[in-house]
């Protein structure tokens, strides 16, 4: 069935695919109608779950904690300042083994208020050991949903579903909506491995001594690096129900290019555009779409990335006195490759609290990138008012 | 009856195992077994940070015989609201969901999110032991520490200068089903209320006076007496208020002044005897107040 | 972590999360402690004061766990006449009952009268005799009973003199029907007779029967009382209007009617004072009695006192007798001399010291003097040593011939039912002593205090050794007021007696006192705190912040596990009677 419906709704859609059996949030702008249609979704009686009003963010993700950790399947979204609230809990619900999927409008940090797409604040949750997936577009956000909590249950670890504010959140766009029976088939209830019983009863979250503690960090990394190997098969799996594969990287017209342009969430989809036209005129530019941040693609973007000549990666964030932080993962990434595999990395900051990227924007940098010779900066700010 | 025999009258099944991590004579400790006589086995307990963080052994140890979630400090009224909620959904709508936090994170800390669950009228019960400070990370004080105290945070020269907060009136100002105080030196009325509470659907609130030997510096064995002397004194009456209106005495509160009660604790040494009188002012007062609500919602 | 793994866990696998496997049993956090708790049985006040040496703490909790019949059995292990101490007991345990600071004292003579009246109503079996030694009681007084019964009970064949046509002794002669209906004195001479113990009547040793008729015996317990009034030392005390208190009380009791007159004044504090007053009041006299001291120093039972009061008896304190005037009719009046009270003397009691100038007459028909009798010993053979108005005896009754034994009124302690009772058990013990221990060394007297409450009297379960109720490290102190949490306590109103209205007990000899109903008796047992005697409360368990407590087997109340307590002490803090304590660890 196809929808044309916001990117919100795409997520609440994905929601209740996925059958979700606990729901707590608190309103945020931009994610509030993703709550809003899981609410109603509730009243209709279409999603037979709890919806928990919490009184804060924080208080969302420890309902979440408490109605994952009694086993059932559980969903919130937020943004921004509340997802900064939820900081301490998302490391509680990751090292918790906590399978929890939540959306993250991305949205930029005050002060001053700014309710625009940014991606600082999801990646300021880099640490807290959530799976981050960057969509870029309706039908992605939707499909990421479902196969979240499929991941996510699988390694025992939290994923964050990540759109940019407006810019997908608020833009309708036609999605193809599976059948409950597909989801059902592709998604069953949660049966989870370990969960409050009173039939046995055992105590969680104890104190761990540091004879123990790194262990316990250990496997958490490792149930990470092995989400890679279980999104394939996801993916496959969904692929063959769908017909529509995202992949953790996807490279885009990437082949022989002299100049591989670095994006994630929409300003994918622009650069797609420019990247068709520099084509046309059969120029070698091509894109590289990381839509997981978390974990890490590392032996991908090696793979991907090994012998281009330049690498121009578009963050629409900032690691105060570093970079844009896609861009220093990527150069870290890159470091162990040969030198002469090694492509040199122009780190654009651009699109800021909202800020459009534009076409002209990204056609712009491509000049700016093959014109140097090497970055100036690790920091190449662009269009920057001063 | 003349004399206290426990017979039929508490539940002999302990839930609580020995061994568990508690200093010698810990109120919270006795909290927590006479609470738990009162639920039974069907029961999950979801603690925040607190003394029963360590007092429930180390990882992989439990000193519970019931599912225990530690949580993070300030979050458990939303944590139970969540495992109620799987539950629920589950079907399984008779297992008793307890939140058991310190004073710090029923007054402090938690209070957001336990007056969030108590607005929502969760189908949750909310323990919390009061110890008057935060005693786990050595004896700070809290919203919860009474006037005149000493702690590492308001030193003798300078000691709590706010009364107690009144969190069974903020909690009764939610309206909620039950609230109650009580204390492990009345333990009959104790359980009582801990079985009355689990008979009544919604958030029902429990607020327990834990005296605290090493936290109040006042010998081992007298943990029982503080928490009676508190009671009868009018330091910490045990009421209980149903619908956030009936107001209802549950024990005699002989009254007398508090001297006795606070000198038996290192915590008060510092008070001149002025000090003392406006302590005893600010019971009485107190005192006046309760009764007055008891008037009133009866 | 629930799985010990290098990789992470594959599908189905549980992550490794902070998840218990165990309990903390395994942390064995007794060995914080430098303290530990005791169960320790101590010596309820009541039973330390107990002249009889009744477990009177032990019967109260038999009663209170609805042990009617061990409570009963337990009573007797003691005191043979229940019924009868029930009634004309002062009760020494009720002043020292430490629920007096919470309320008022247990009404232990209620409780006890209950139970006699009960073990009367359906007389317990028959003993047999099963040792070959005769014993001869001389005397059936309190304690000649008392002697005879545990001797019988011990195995022994007893035969019991008694000089009078009735056996009872002073519970027969002296004390007035009114407070001890015959009925009941009847009934319990009817029992020990039951159980085997011989009563030869109308047979006075020294007298009718000669004393060597008792060489035929294997030892002799000698309780013959004292009958003699002492004199006051005035002039004229022996003429007429002047007599004997106790000699009136005997010849009413043995169902004469005498007539003194209207106005009649018995000089004394005791019960004998008050017996004479009331019997002189039933007999239509006006009765006052004058006493020298002022009513707290009054030795005869207050309620006794209170009774008479009600009844119509007046009294005058601080005066006595200097002087008697008669004329033809006989007695005219008596002088007497006001007191005031000096110094404490040896008793404890303030002297009363006379006022020379200040003296006053009073009107008097009759005067029956009741200060005190003394006892006749010049029966007994000499090698008997005897002085100061008393055999001497030792801590088991014993005097200088090793097979004679004494108690009761003949020898030095306080002359009360219950002394007696309690001499003529001591006896019992001492000769059941020296028939096992024939040609032994002689036991010290210090090595008594093992089979004492305290240092109360001896206990029978203490000497047979089969104390019925199962104590934990029993240890040989009182309970001191301060080992008692009265918080644990409710306050109960005591069950008063309920009593004949002054008019009806003063018409006739009807029992005045008609004690509780059983089922307040009852009630008033649950009034008892079991000083010092663990009764399961179970307090000590619950409030155990460590669960380190728990039931006890095999006769063990409670088990502290020593590997959990970390000796906080608030067991033996809150334990409601003082049967917990603290000791050392180590040590």
């Amino acid at each position: 069935m196809k929808k044309v419906i916001m990117g919100n709704h795409a997520v609440s859609w994905g929601a209740k695919l996925s059958r979700v059996e606990v729901i707590s949030a608190y309103p945020i702008t931009p994610q509030t109608q993703v709550v809003e249609e899981l609410s109603e979704m509730c009243a209709e009686g279409e999603l037979a779950a709890r919806f928990i009003p919490v009184e804060s963010e924080h208080s969302a993700m420890a309902a979440c904690i408490g109605a994952s950790a009694a086993g059932v399947r559980t969903f919130t979204a937020t943004s921004s300042q509340g997802l900064a609230l939820m900081h301490e809990l998302l490391h509680w619900a990751s090292l918790g083994r906590h399978p929890i999927v939540m959306a993250n409008i991305n949205r930029a940090m005050g002060p001053g208020w700014n309710i625009w797409t940014d991606q600082n604040d999801s990646l300021s949750q880099r640490d807290t050991g959530w799976m981050q997936f960057y969509c870029e577009n309706n039908q992605e956000v939707l499909d990421t949903t479902i196969q979240a909590f499929k991941l996510a249950e699988a390694v025992d670890l939290p994923a964050m579903i990540i759109l940019d504010a407006f810019f997908l959140s608020h833009t309708s766009e036609p999605v193809d909506i599976p059948s409950a029976e597909t989801v059902d088939a592709f998604l069953p209830k949660r049966e989870a491995k370990l969960k409050l019983d009173v039939s046995d009863p055992r105590a969680f979250n104890g104190l761990v001594k540091p004879d123990s503690y790194t262990e316990m960090r250990k496997d958490q990394h490792d149930a990470m690096e092995r989400a890679f190997s279980v999104l394939e098969d996801v993916e496959a799996e969904w692929e063959r129900l769908t017909g529509r594969r995202f992949g953790a990287v996807e490279a885009y017209k990437a082949d022989d290019a002299e100049l591989l342009l670095v994006t994630s969430g929409t300003i994918t989809s622009t650069a797609r555009h420019v990247v068709n036209e520099f084509r046309d005129r059969g120029e070698a530019i091509g894109v590289v779409k990381m839509k997981a941040f978390r974990p890490f693609p590392t032996a991908q973007i090696r793979e991907v990335l090994k012998g281009v000549g330049r690498v121009a990666v578009l963050d629409r964030n900032i690691s105060p006195g570093r970079s844009g932080i896609f861009a220093e993962e990527i150069r870290a990434a890159l470091y162990d490759l040969p030198l002469d595999d090694r492509p040199s990395v122009f780190g654009y900051v651009l699109g800021l609290g909202g800020r459009d990227v534009t076409p002209a924007v990204i056609e712009e940098i491509i000049a700016e990138t093959r014109a140097a010779k090497a970055p100036k900066r690790e920091d190449l700010w662009v269009g920057v008012n001063s | 009856m003349s004399q206290t025999m426990i017979g039929d009258r508490i539940p002999h099944d302990e839930l609580m195992t020995s061994g568990h991590l508690a200093c010698p004579g810990c109120a919270g400790a006795m909290a927590m077994r006479m609470v738990l006589k009162g639920l039974g086995p069907d029961t999950i307990v979801v603690m925040p940070a607190c003394c029963w963080t360590i007092i429930a052994g180390p990882w992989p140890q439990s000193s519970l015989k019931v599912p225990l979630y530690h949580t993070a400090f300030e979050t458990g009224g939303a944590v139970a609201s969540g495992i109620k909620a799987a539950l629920d959904v589950r079907g399984d709508t008779e297992t008793n969901v307890m939140a058991w936090a310190g004073d710090g994170g029923t007054f402090d800390i938690g209070l957001q999110a336990l007056s969030g669950a108590a607005e929502r009228n969760e189908n949750i019960i909310y323990c919390c032991y009061d110890n008057e400070a935060y005693m786990n990370t050595g004896v700070q004080r809290s919203s919860a520490t009474p006037s005149g105290a000493w702690t590492t945070t308001t030193p003798s020269s300078h000691p709590e200068a706010h009364p107690k907060k009144d969190i069974l009136a903020i909690l009764a100002a939610h309206r909620i089903p039950y609230a109650a105080t009580a204390s492990v030196a009345f333990p009959v009325d104790l359980v009582d209320k801990v079985k009355k509470a689990k008979e009544i659907r919604g958030t029902r609130f429990l607020h327990i006076l834990a005296p605290c030997p090493p936290g109040w510096k006042y010998p081992d064995e007298s943990t029982i007496e503080m928490a009676r002397m508190a009671v009868h004194t009018r330091m910490f009456p045990l009421v209980e208020v149903e619908n956030g209106r009936r107001w209802r005495f549950t024990v005699d509160h002989p009254g007398g002044p508090v001297e006795p009660y606070l000198r038996k604790q290192g915590r008060f040494r510092h008070l001149s005897d002025e000090d003392i009188a406006a302590v005893q002012a600010e019971v009485d007062d107190r005192w006046e107040l309760f009764e007055r609500r008891v008037k009133v919602g009866t | 972590m629930s799985q010990k793994r290098q990789s992470a866990s594959p599908d189905g696998e549980p992550p490794a999360v902070a998840m218990s496997n165990t309990s903390t049993l395994e942390n064995k956090t007794g060995s914080w402690k430098y303290i530990r708790p005791v169960y320790q049985d101590q010596i309820a006040p009541c039973n330390a004061t107990c002249p009889v040496g009744i477990d009177i703490e032990g019967f109260m909790n038999f009663l209170r766990e609805r042990e009617r019949e061990e409570a009963c059995k337990l009573v007797l292990r003691e005191n043979p006449i229940p019924a009868i101490t029930g009634r004309v007991c002062d009760h020494p345990c009720e002043k020292a009952c430490h629920r007096r600071r919470l309320d008022q004292g247990l009404a232990v003579h209620a409780v006890e009268r209950m139970m006699g009246d009960l073990i009367l109503a359906d007389l317990p079996d028959i003993l047999l005799v099963t040792r070959p030694e005769k014993i001869a009681v001389v005397g059936s007084g309190p304690a000649g009973l008392a002697c005879a019964y545990h001797l019988a009970r011990l195995g022994f064949e007893i035969t019991v003199f008694e000089a009078a046509a009735e056996a009872g002794g002073m519970l027969r002669l002296g004390i007035p029907e009114f407070r001890l209906p015959r009925r009941v004195l009847d009934r319990q001479i009817e029992w020990l007779k039951a159980l085997g113990i011989e009563f030869r009547l109308n047979a006075r040793i020294g007298d009718t029967v000669p004393w060597n008729d008792l060489a035929a015996f294997d030892a002799v317990f000698v309780a013959t009382g004292a009958h003699r009034g002492r004199g006051m030392g005035i002039e004229g005390e022996t003429g007429p209007g002047f007599r004997s208190g106790l000699e009136f009380l005997k010849e009413v009791n043995a169902g004469a009617r005498p007539d003194l007159g209207q106005n009649v004044v018995v000089v004394g504090g005791g019960n004998t004072a008050i017996d004479c007053a009331r019997t002189a009041l039933r007999l239509g006299a006006d009765a006052l009695v004058l006493y020298r001291r002022s009513r707290n120093e009054m030795p005869a039972i207050a309620q006794e006192v209170e009774e008479g009061e009600r009844e119509g008896v007046r009294f005058m304190f601080l005066a006595a007798p200097v002087g008697v005037n008669r004329n033809d009719q006989g007695l005219e009046n008596i002088e007497c001399v006001r007191m005031r009270l000096g110094d404490p003397d040896e008793s404890g009691r303030r002297r009363p010291v006379p006022i020379d100038d200040d003296r006053f007459t009073l009107q008097a028909d009759t005067v029956l003097t009741a200060i005190g009798e003394v006892a006749e010993f010049d029966f007994l053979p000499d090698d008997v040593e005897a002085g100061g108005g008393a055999v001497a005896v030792n801590p088991l009754g014993g005097t200088s011939n090793t097979v004679i034994f004494a108690g009761g009124d003949m020898v030095e302690q306080p002359r009360s039912v219950a002394y007696a009772l309690g001499s003529g058990k001591r006896a019992a013990i001492g000769i059941d002593n020296y028939f096992w221990n024939r040609g032994e060394e002689e036991t010290e007297a210090e090595d008594w205090d093992s089979f004492r409450f305290a240092d109360g009297n001896l206990s029978m379960a203490r000497w047979y050794g089969d104390d019925p109720i199962s104590r934990s490290a029993p240890n040989n102190r009182v309970v001191r007021p301060e080992d008692i949490n009265l918080n644990h306590f409710v306050p109960v109103p005591r069950h008063e007696d309920k009593q004949l209205s002054g008019e009806a007990s003063a018409a006739g000899f009807d029992e005045v006192n008609t004690g509780v109903a059983e089922q307040d008796a009852m009630d008033e047992a649950n009034r008892c705190f079991n000083c010092g005697v663990c009764n399961g409360c179970e307090l000590c368990m619950l409030f155990c912040p460590d669960v380190a407590i728990t039931r006890g087997k095999d006769g063990e109340r409670f088990h502290v596990d020593m590997s959990y307590c970390k000796g906080c002490g608030v067991c033996a803090e809150e334990c409601p009677r003082g049967a917990i304590v603290m000791t050392r660890e180590g040590l």
